[in-house]
This record gives C-alpha cells, structure tokens and sequence, in this order.
C-alpha cells in the first residue's frame, strides 16, 4: 500500500472491508497493488460519507424515478414474457477520460472497418473474391439478404448507430466481445440508467466533471434531420411494436428526440416511396431508424411470414427514397465467424491493423483453425458460427470446451470435422471486476461494456458513457454472463468541467415553436378506442352499483328491484350475478390494449393509474360478494377510472391524438345515455327507474339542485338528454364532438363542410330542436343510430 | 423446340382487398444456350395503379404492382414464345464428391451461379439426416456427382408417390418426405435436401411443361399448372444440370424454364401482401403447345 491509500479514514472507508479482488484479472477500482485509481477516489469519498440511512433513502429516490418513468426488464421463458423491475445496480462504473479516448478511438475504427465490409459484401465482394472471407460462411447466413445485393444506401452509408461489446481483459486492455450492426439496443437504457444514478448522487454528480450524454444524442437527432428531405421531413423511429421487450426503449428515444415512433402498419409504399398513414392522409417519410430486424420489414421480398413489416420496402429502398438506419441486410456483420477474419481484413480495407482487438476467434470450417480450437478445446467457447448473439446471451448454445472433459477427444474432434463450417472457437475470455453494492458493502463484480457509436455530420461520435452489464457471481468467466445480473450507468470522467446543456437547448433565437407532429392513424384508432373503452367500463361499473346497492336494499327492506335493470344489464354485456363480470374485465382490458399501443403519447401516471384499475378489478373478481361488498367495490373502482378521466382532461396535450380520445368518450357516453333513457323514461318504466336514470347518468347532485325532490320524465329527460350544462347530457356530448371535430384535419375543404362535420351538424340540431315530450323512445334511438353513423365516419375518414 | 405458352392464374376474394402489392415470377426467362424467349406479355386484370419491372438476385425477372383501389379478383395472363435449345450432355465430366468438394471451395465468389447459395439450409429445405442418410444408400464413394444425381433422382420417383391432392403449397419438407408422397414441389424439395445432405450443391426450377407428349411418349406429370424441377452443380467442368423427379429425367427441351432459386420461396409464381379478411380461391390453367414448322 502506498502511503496516500493508509490515510483513507477507514470509517469512510468501511464499504471496502474485505473487498477482495478476483486473481488473474484487473479490477476497476483497485489496481494490482491494491491502490484505488484516481478516478475512483472523489466518488468513493462521498459514497463511504453517505450513511446507511442516507444511502437507503438515495437508493429509494433513484428506484422511485424508474418505477415513475415506467422503466422494466421483459423476460422471455416458458411462461411467456413478464415484465419485472429493472435491475440497476447503484454503483456506476468509472472510467478516467484518457482511457476513454482510447477506447473512442478503436471503436472509430472498428465502426469505418464494419462499413467497408458491409458495402462490400453487398456491392463487389472482393473479400470474397480475394479470400479474405469464406464464400460460404456469407451465403450461409440468414442476415446476408439477397434482395439488399447491389442496392446502393440513399446518402451511400448502410450503418448508421452501432453499438459494441467490450470487456478488459487479463492483461488489461479493451477487447470487444460482439458488434451489433443489426438495431443496437441499450442507449436508451443507458439513458435511464443515467437518469436514475444521477439522482441518486445528485449533488455529486452536478460537479463530478462526467460527461453528459445529451450533446451526444442531439448529433444523431441533427443527423436524422439531415437525412430527411427538408424542413418539414421528419425521421421516425420504426418499431416491431409493444410487444418487443424494447419496446419501452424504442418510445422513450422517440420522446427524447422528438422523432415519430411507427410501426411497419403505419406504413405504406406507394409509387416507391414510403408514406406514413395518418389522420391528414397519407404523408412522405425518407428517414427510419430501424429497431426491426431486417428480415421481418417488407413481407414481400424478404420473410413472407412477418406480420410487422411494409409490403413494398425493399422495393422503396432500391429506388432510394427512403434511408434505413441502419440499412437492410447489415446483420450480417453480427455473424459470429466474422471476427476470426476481421484481424486480417482490416490492413486490407483501411491499410491499417486493428487498435482494439476483438475476442480471438477461429472459424472452424477451415482445417488448421479446426485443429487448433481441438487441441485447445479447454480453454475455447465452442458454438454456433453463424450466430448473431453475444456468446453470454440466454438462450444460446456456447459452451465452454473445457465442460467436454467427459468426451472423448475423439468426439469433439468429430463433431467438429462434420459441422465445421458452422462452428467457431473463441478464446474464453475473462472480464474484469468493477465494484457492486451487495448486503451492504462493496464486492467486485464482473463487468462488460455496451458503447454506442452515432454516425453524425463530423464522422463517428461516440457516448461519452454506455451501458454497463455487471455479472451476477464472482465468476469472473465471460460465459457466466449467461447467468444474468444487473446493469449500470457508466461515468467518462473528465479532468476538467464538462458541457451540461440539455438535449432540447438550442442556441437559435427567436424561439420558434415547433409543428406539432403527424398523428398514424393507428395512434389515432387507439386513443379513439381507449375514449370508448374507459367510458364504457365506468358506465358498467355504475350500472354495477346502482344494482348491488338495489340488491342490497332489497335484501333489508324487501323493496323490490326492477326487473328492468337486469334486462338492461344483460343488454349492456355484464352478467347481474357475477360481481365483476368478464365484459368489465374485457372492456377494461380493451383499455389497457389500446393503452398499451400507444403508450408513449401519454404519462406514466396515466398508464399507472390504467394498470392499477386493472389489477384492482382483477384482485376484485376473485374475493367480492354480490350486495354491499360490490357496491363498495365499484365506488373503488370508480373512483380509479374517473383518476384516470381526470389525468386525460386536465393533463393531456391538446394534441389530434387527444381529440380522438375525447370524441371517443363522448360518442360512448351519448350513445349509454340513449340505452338508458329509452330504457328507464318510459311511460310504462316501473317505480324508480327515473332515479336509476339519474344516477346512472351520474346527476344525481345536479338533480337534485335543480329540481328538488319530485322526479318527473320530463325534467329527467330535459336534464339527461337536452340541458346544454350539464356535462352528462346527451346534447353536450354532441356539443363536444362537434367543437373537436372541427380542429380535425380536413374538417372542412375550400370552406366547404366534410361529410363528417356535415353528419354532426345534423345530428347535433336534431338534438337541439327537441323537447322532452318529443323524445321518446324511438327518437332516441334514431339518435343512437346516427352516433354509431358519426363514429363509422371517423372510423372511415381517420383511422384506416 | 418452339413453344406457345398461356396461363392464366386468377384469384377470387370473398372480401375485396384493399391496398394489394404483388410480387410476380411468371414470365418464362430468356437464357442464352438454354431457352430463347421470342416474346412474351403479362395481362393483368385489373390493371395495376403501379407495376414495375426488376431483376431478383438469381436474375429472374419479376413484376412487382401495387393497388390504390380495392378489387375481388385479380388475373395474370402470360403469353409467350419460347425456343428451347437446351442440350442434354451426352458425356459425364464431373467428379466425384471428394473432388466437388475440393471445388466449391475453391469456387470464390457469390454470384447467382456460385454453388454457395445451395449447399446448406434455405427458407424451406432444412436439410435432414433422414434425407442424407436416404440419399447416402444410394450413391457409392467412387461414383460420379451425374450418376449420383440420376441414382437419387431415380430412386425419388420409385419411392414417392405423385399426389395432387397430398399436399399444400405449405407441407414441410420432411413431412413430405415422412410421408413418400407429393406433388412435383415436395419432389423437387425433397430431392434437394437429399442431395444437399451428401454435399451436392442444389436449387429449384419452376417453369413449365409441355401439355402434349411428343409422340410415342406418355404425357407427363404436372402439365396441366407450374411445374417444378430441381439443378444440380456437378462441378466447375459440367456446372448446372437441370433434373425433373416426378418424371424422372434429366431435362431437355420439354421444359420451360420461368424461376431458378434456393427453394420454391425464391421463385413463388404469385406473391401477394393484401389487407383482406376472408377466404381466397385460386385457379390455374396452363397450356404449353409446340409450334410446329411454318404453322
């Protein structure tokens, strides 16, 4: 130990009792004389300041801000997906700025180096020709796409966002362990990562010289914009949709960066160029930053199978007119082999060798490759050439040769000849340690790397930064990766002040207030369905309570129920003896599907508050009694809908996406409140069902203001159907259609009304003209009919 | 030989399609020292509010068309004169499989031709060991990759029994070949697995047949739609052979060629990406005639 290390106060220093590093490799912290690195020591100071209690509650504030923003890990096994809290470890991983520079620098290269060969591989395949690259281990592979083969990229590149896979290994340089060429995923976790661990040491981190990410992010977002056609163009993001398990990532970089978030039904080819459908028509898109994998997005030259792609893409792109970020086919260059022939390659395409090695890799198609990974089976990871996946991801079939100690030598050797060409050995690397905050000190943990590198007007820019994967165990074993862990934030740190402006500062002046985005019809049929289907389940909900709250009084005081209630029950889709019926669930969970769809264009509190509905009602089918229990239940319930209602009205961006939202519940609500007052205003209707009228239409305060105590028809209908101010009546939710209707695209052409408006201004003043002795049954139904006409409408002119 | 050639393909929706896109591999190719297309046309009904010509990777030519308007039936009409010189090689160059071996390896480069692209697993051929095994009882070490072909393809014929009705366009492979029946596509699929298992580089033909026999013969299976064969690259001196399993022969100017891909997936006649609900039916009619002297 040094004479500076024995000052360290051990009291500031008690999270590194028994920190013990693993032999054979390098640790992050310390360096092998047990010293901790420069870079290390200011964070550690204020980490080992901070007491347990203060720490928890740091802890706790960071968590908070995952679970807010609704950050989650989905898991893929035997059950299905599940979706679980994000496994972020407190501890970041640091990295001095020299280092990183270096690191920048080979990765740079690395990045030039992966261009050259995808343009070759689809262009003239000299690697090929030369011998630098198997023929047969590129024809081989299901990412090398026949019908990308000479389709020059608009703007000449195919890769535009790469993100690598490093590890330190023993001798303590950089190796990278994968290239993701394909639609690198992670920096928006990284992101959140940042997010979330800056909080957690906000006040250190506010001076901590570590870089920000932002200035890294607005380059690619300028980028794309480059790209587009002009200023009005906007690049968009094109996902496989909610169901990916980095769906929430694809939203969220949208979000950040302003950009449309699409999926491949958003889209359609027409005349060779892609065109985006949205609630104006159809309009141009040039630029998609592509997180589907290729052979999934045009159904109709590359896997006829897929159901998330554009019929006619390929075809765009070959006329150019369209960029893919990163081009089609480019997943090629994940092919594992690739790496045995990269070290030679590189001189050959860029004169120059490589400066930061990849993980020594050996093809064994190729006789004296094949003889060297059997002979040194012990110390190789053995699998699949052709696989695209990082030898430590799940579900993959590597294995360490040094586990076939069982096998003969014979059988490797076998195996090997009879399946070599689709076999690779890698050098089982091991990682280096970083520490981790477990039980309430500091372990040293094995570490990789995620660096993310954008293709911007200046060249390769890198993330100052990345995403951190941290092993589980104390096996420092690459492959033990296998076994999952936890992820981390990652701090370049500089010698000096760093730059802290934001993604959004923009040094241009006057401000100018930007356009607000083209609304996907898709979007717009979503929030159109989620207007309904809340509006629907709180209409159920209610008829629920009136019902339980009858049936409990009729068990008391022996008054008697209205059949009536029962029929319309039934009629509405909820059965009267089951306390929360599956048409609730099924309309709620119509909700949260519609939700889920477009979950980025409204607050975590609004997904939360949808989601908790959901699982209370759940939780709810399972314990309640008909009567009281259910009665108080639906109160609950209702309580949670009408949070959610509150979070729509009064905290949603005025956008078309919200109109549609809101004529959705309108239209819905009209259309109960003509079920309810045909049913229950009947002459013939039995005692009470005026009152049951008035609560289910939710006046019961407002009646009884204005009309004291006596319920007629006439003044039941006047206040449910015709009455301008009350927002439950069926004139103003027409009232409301009609006013957002008209900041609808189109609503009117040349100052001419579009069938739309013109349908609405009839119904509206058919409404208007009536009095209550005139709207019987029979009216109110013809007015139904001409909602479910207006919502037809919509459904035709917008939502296709 | 010079042939007339006419199909009709037409597809019937029980609810009309909005916004279609097609991909179509109908017209019989023009190949120098194999066929020569005299001329040829595509009619499509109804007419296409975009339709555009292209080249796949395997040089066959495609029409690709798209529809703004929605329809209920859509027709493909193919007209066309073709001149088959196609000639059968009266003598076997090629080497056995260690020699082939030794040249696809040596064979640099990933052109339409190269025998790379046929070798291993493609979207629809999964190789098996069932397949190889089947293939490997067949062939001894010290015979030639042609005779190897005629053995399997021989044996094929034998063993699979020719059924209309066996299959869908859809029937896996192995299924088929579990089964020992199908129509001229699982033959086809089944014998390039077979050979692909036994490292012979191996793709798809789809094309078409004469209607009538010449004389003498007997007419022959799958006249009467598309028709589908196998090749075969038996070496840098002999390259690509062309072998029809469900008639067993070697294939000379009684076919036609239209499509040369990996599996019947490179080389669908009709592709098509439809926003429809409902059921389809198709129907095909194909007639191939030879022009005869100065008629």
């Amino acid at each position: 130990m040094t004479a500076q290390d024995r000052q360290f106060d051990p009291g500031r220093n008690r999270h590194l009792a028994g920190y013990r590093t693993l032999g054979g490799v390098p640790d992050e912290l310390l360096d092998q004389d047990g010293n901790i690195r420069p870079v290390w020591r200011p964070f550690l100071d204020h980490f080992s300041a901070l007491s347990d209690k203060d720490l928890a509650r740091r802890f706790a504030r960071g968590d908070q801000y995952l679970r807010d923003a609704g950050v989650f890990f989905r898991q893929y096994g035997a059950e299905g997906s599940t979706e679980r809290e994000w496994p972020l470890a407190r501890i970041p991983v640091l990295v001095e700025e020299a280092e990183w520079n270096s690191i920048s620098a080979g990765l740079r290269q690395r990045a030039d180096l992966l261009e050259a060969m995808v343009a070759d591989l689809y262009g003239p395949n000299r690697l090929v020709a030369n011998g630098h690259l198997p023929a047969n281990l590129i024809a081989g592979s299901r990412e090398w796409l026949r019908p990308m083969v000479n389709v020059v990229p608009r703007g000449g590149h195919f890769l535009h966002f790469l993100a690598f896979e490093i590890g330190r290994g023993p001798d303590g340089t950089w190796w990278v362990l994968g290239d993701r060429t394909q639609a690198p995923s992670g920096s928006g976790f990284a992101l959140e990562n940042r997010v979330a661990t800056s909080r957690i040491y906000s006040d250190f981190f506010a001076d901590s010289h570590v870089f920000r990410l932002a200035e890294f992010f607005r380059s690619f977002r300028d980028a794309l914009h480059g790209l587009t056609d002009g200023p009005g163009a906007r690049p968009a993001i094109l996902t496989p949709g909610p169901l990916n398990d980095t769906y929430f990532e694809h939203a969220y970089i949208a979000r950040y960066l302003g950009i449309l978030l699409l999926e491949g039904e958003d889209l359609l080819v027409e005349n060779g160029e892609v065109m985006v459908r949205t609630v104006d028509g159809l309009r141009p898109i040039s630029v998609l930053w592509r997180r589907l994998d290729a052979s999934f997005a045009d159904p109709l030259e590359l896997n006829p199978d897929s159901r998330l792609g554009t019929a006619g893409l390929v075809s765009a792109i070959r006329q150019g007119n369209v960029t893919m970020m990163n081009a089609l086919g480019s997943g090629v260059l994940e092919t594992r082999a690739l790496m045995a022939f990269m070290p030679r390659i590189a001189p050959e395409l860029l004169s120059a060798p490589l400066m930061m090695p990849n993980i020594a890799t050996w093809w064994c198609g190729q006789p004296a490759e094949r003889e060297h990974v059997a002979s040194n089976r012990h110390r190789m990871m053995i699998g699949s050439a052709h696989s695209t996946r990082l030898p430590y991801e799940s579900e993959e079939t590597t294995v360490l040769g040094g586990n076939f100690r069982s096998l003969a030598d014979e059988a490797v050797r076998n195996w090997l000849v009879s399946d070599g060409a689709n076999l690779v050995g890698q050098e089982a690397v091991t990682l280096s340690t970083t520490p981790a905050y477990e039980n309430g000190k500091l372990v040293p943990r094995p570490l990789s790397l995620r660096v993310f590198l954008a293709r911007t007007g200046t060249g390769w820019q890198v993330m100052p930064g990345g995403f951190a994967r941290i092993g589980q165990g104390p096996d420092a074993n690459a492959i033990a990766m296998q076994r999952g862990g936890t992820v981390a934030d990652v701090w370049v740190v500089s010698n000096g002040p760093v730059n802290t402006a934001s993604v959004q500062s923009t040094p241009q002046r006057p401000y100018v207030r930007t356009r607000p985005t083209v609304l996907p019809s898709r979007s717009a049929d979503n929030l159109f369905w989620l207007g309904r289907y809340t509006e629907r389940a709180e209409g159920m909900m209610r008829l629920l309570r009136a019902y339980h709250v009858r049936k409990a009084e009729s068990s008391t005081a022996g008054a008697a129920l209205p059949a009536s209630l029962e029929d319309f029950m039934k009629f509405s889709g909820i059965d009267p003896d089951d306390p929360v019926p599956t048409g609730l669930l099924h309309t709620i969970n119509g909700a949260i599907t519609s939700a889920r769809n477009v979950r980025y264009q409204f607050s975590t509190d609004g997904w939360l508050a949808l989601t908790d509905l959901e699982n209370t009602a759940r939780r709810f089918s399972k314990t309640l009694v008909p009567g009281d229990d259910t009665a108080r239940a639906m109160w609950v319930l209702l309580r949670k809908i009408t949070g959610f209602a509150g979070l729509v009205q009064e905290n949603m961006y005025r956008f078309t996406g919200w109109r549609f939202l809101s004529i959705g519940r309108s239209l819905e609500r009209a259309i109960a409140a003509c079920n309810t007052l045909a049913v229950f205003t009947e002459p013939d209707a039995p005692d009470g069902s005026l009152d049951l009228a008035v609560e289910l239409g939710d006046s019961v305060m407002t009646y009884r203001r204005r009309f004291s105590v006596f319920t007629s028809r006439d003044t039941v209908v006047d206040l449910l159907a015709l009455d301008t101010r009350n927002p439950r009546s069926i004139l103003y939710q027409l009232t409301e259609v009609r006013d957002q209707a008209a900041y609808l695209p189109n609503a009117s052409v040349n100052d001419q009304m579009s069938q739309l408006s013109r349908a609405i201004l009839e119904a509206h003043t058919s409404l208007a003209i009536q009095i209550p002795e005139t709207l019987d049954a029979d009216a109110l139904y013809d007015i139904r009919s001409d909602f479910e006409g207006i919502s037809d409408l919509i459904g035709e002119t917008y939502l296709k | 030989m010079i042939y007339d050639i006419g199909m009709k393909i037409t597809y019937e929706y029980e609810r009309p399609v909005s916004v279609g896109r097609h991909l179509l591999r109908l017209m019989p190719a023009d190949l120098p020292g194999v066929q020569r297309r005299l001329s040829g046309s595509l009619k499509i009904d109804p007419v296409p509010s975009e339709r555009r010509e292209l080249q796949d990777f395997f040089r066959n030519s495609c029409v690709e068309v798209g529809y703004r308007e929605s329809y209920a039936a859509i027709s493909f009409e193919i007209t066309a004169r073709v001149e088959c010189v196609a000639e059968i090689p009266s003598l076997d160059f090629s080497p056995d499989l260690t020699t082939l071996a030794v040249e696809i390896a040596g064979y640099r480069g990933l052109d339409p031709h190269a025998p790379h692209h046929f070798t291993g697993p493609s979207p629809l051929i999964r190789p098996t060991p069932e397949m190889a095994a089947y293939a490997r009882e067949l062939i001894s070490p010290d015979q030639t990759v042609f005779s190897m072909v005629r053995a399997v393809g021989e044996a094929l014929n034998r063993d699979l029994k020719y059924d209309p009705d066996a299959t869908e366009v859809d029937t896996p492979v192995e299924e088929a070949f579990a089964r020992r029946h199908g129509v001229c596509q699982d033959f086809a699929h089944i014998m390039i697995a077979c050979l692909r298992g036994v490292g012979i580089p191996a793709g798809y033909v789809s094309g078409f047949l004469r209607t009538i026999p010449p004389p003498g013969q007997p007419r022959m299976e799958g006249a009467d739609a598309m028709h589908a064969w196998v090749r075969v690259w038996c070496g840098i001196e002999t390259g690509w052979v062309e072998y029809d399993p469900t008639n067993a022969l070697i294939v000379g100017t009684d076919h036609i060629v239209v499509s040369r891909g990996r599996d019947y997936s490179d080389v669908a006649p009709v592709r098509g990406i439809l926003r429809t609900s409902g059921d389809q039916k198709n129907d095909q009619s194909v007639d191939v005639l030879p022009v005869t002297v100065g008629g």
